[in-house]
């Protein structure tokens, strides 16, 4: 299993393994990692904004931190850099229900899904799950993290990201099924 | 859902997130022939991961501010040689990505808000349109049914759909009463009226999105009226009538295979 769906070419970008550590590369890299790393942020977060912010947060942590990366996969370590900046503000804030998320801040979503009306429910359904299982879920679905490595980015046993990948799925799935939807099928 | 095949959820999840091997991903699927309620569990999760990849695609992307967000924040030791050098590899690596980020081009927000807003005002236009008309008893349509060539034609011609037809119930025990034109969310939209033994009366709604984006069949109620709609490309349809949910769905699924894909 390779540890994430992206394109060859920018891990080669990355440069991942190697040791050139001249400190001029170290901006190059983080570059070349925006994009994913935007993509990550965007779907930790619920709005572009406040997406922007994480990724502003993440980057300028990691220029000050460089001396901590130990010349191994990047990567896994910007990741860990955005994931705790995220859980920090987060932890285990279950969100009151009056806090419950309403559609209306989730409006820059790009959604290219075919069908409007479900993406944006998966999507207000994903902005009320606790942070922990959305970070989880997050890792192995969008960025395409085995579970194992998902529990050493996060520093938890493998068993505790089960549990909570089990739970974000069997919470959105709950959601998905309270409305009215009826599956569309033209018969022939 | 585990016992029988000693199939544990934590497979299950494996198997949804394509992380087993052959022979255990067969054995899942075996597992799932037989257990129909795990099988449309793992069709919900497989959902949820195409429909959270899709949404989130469009952002692995580059932005026109990226340099200056890695050049310019935090550390400012750095001598002025190493940033320069700094800036030619980061415009090699920005070109380099800019090469693959082409392939993703998210959809415009203002688009999902618009067909959001078409989905929203669709069944409370049929709604609307089914307390009027339906309660009118000389003048419930424009034209009748002993017309229907002409009906078709004419609707047809007002919609911009060249070969629009006029569904057919009496497999459902209604028969057309006749249609109208009518406003449907701010463009030109067809009504149709039927009618069964009873006197029970249903309408069809047909209207132009200008979004032309598809959702499932979805319901909405209202009192005692139900309304089934849906948006099948530039077109949405309502299905409105004060009969069961069950009644009316077999009517909007019928008119669904009707009309024109």
């Amino acid at each position: 299993m390779s540890p994430s769906p992206d394109l060859p070419n920018s891990e080669r970008a990355t440069g991942g393994e190697t040791e050139d550590l001249a400190p001029v590369a170290f901006e190059a890299r983080i570059l070349a990692l925006l994009p994913q790393l935007r993509r990550y942020s965007r779907s930790l977060t619920r709005s572009d904004t406040e997406s922007e912010d994480l990724l502003q947060d993440c980057v300028e942590k990691a220029l000050v931190s460089r001396s901590q990366w130990r010349g191994t996969n990047f990567k896994a370590w910007a990741y860990r850099i955005m994931t705790n900046l995220h859980l920090n503000a987060h932890r285990f804030r279950i969100r009151h229900p009056s806090a419950t998320i309403d559609g209306s801040e989730i409006d820059d979503l790009a959604m290219t899904s075919a069908d409007p009306l479900e993406s944006r429910r998966l999507m207000q359904s994903l902005a009320n799950l606790p942070a922990e299982f959305r970070v989880v879920l997050t890792l192995v679905v969008v960025e395409g993290y085995a579970y194992q490595e998902v529990a050493e980015m996060l520093d938890i046993p493998i068993g505790t990201v089960m549990s909570r990948l089990s739970r974000a799925r069997h919470a959105l799935r709950e959601k998905m099924r309270e409305a009215n939807i009826i599956p569309l099928r033209r018969p022939l | 859902m585990t016992e029988r095949r000693s199939i544990s959820e934590e497979q299950l999840h494996a198997y949804v997130d394509d992380l087993l091997d052959e022979a255990d991903r067969r054995r899942v699927e075996e597992f799932l022939g037989e257990n129909p309620e795990a099988a449309e569990m793992i069709a919900d999760w497989q959902s949820q991961n195409d429909g959270l990849r899709s949404a989130f695609a469009g952002y692995r992307k580059s932005s026109a501010a990226d340099l200056q967000l890695v050049t310019m924040s935090g550390n400012r030791t750095r001598s002025l040689r190493a940033s320069r050098l700094s800036l030619v590899a980061a415009s090699i690596a920005i070109f380099a990505l800019g090469a693959l980020g082409g392939h993703y081009t998210p959809a415009l927000f203002e688009k999902s808000e618009l067909a959001q807003a078409y989905a929203d005002a669709l069944p409370q236009e049929a709604h609307n349109a089914f307390l009027v008309y339906a309660s009118e008893v000389r003048h419930p349509v424009e034209v009748f049914a002993d017309q229907e060539a002409h009906l078709a034609t004419w609707l047809g011609k007002r919609l911009s759909i060249p070969d629009l037809k006029v569904p057919n119930l009496q497999s459902l025990g209604f028969r057309l009463v006749g249609g109208r034109l009518l406003p449907v969310v701010g463009t030109a939209g067809a009504m149709f009226m039927y009618e069964d033994a009873g006197g029970q009366r249903l309408t069809v709604i047909v209207g132009r999105n200008p979004q032309n984006q598809s959702t499932s069949f979805r319901f909405a109620s209202a009192g005692d009226i139900e309304t089934f709609y849906w948006i099948d490309g530039d077109l949405g349809y309502a299905v409105t009538g004060e009969i069961s949910r069950t009644t009316l769905q077999k009517v909007a699924e019928e008119c669904y295979r009707q009309f024109p894909s």
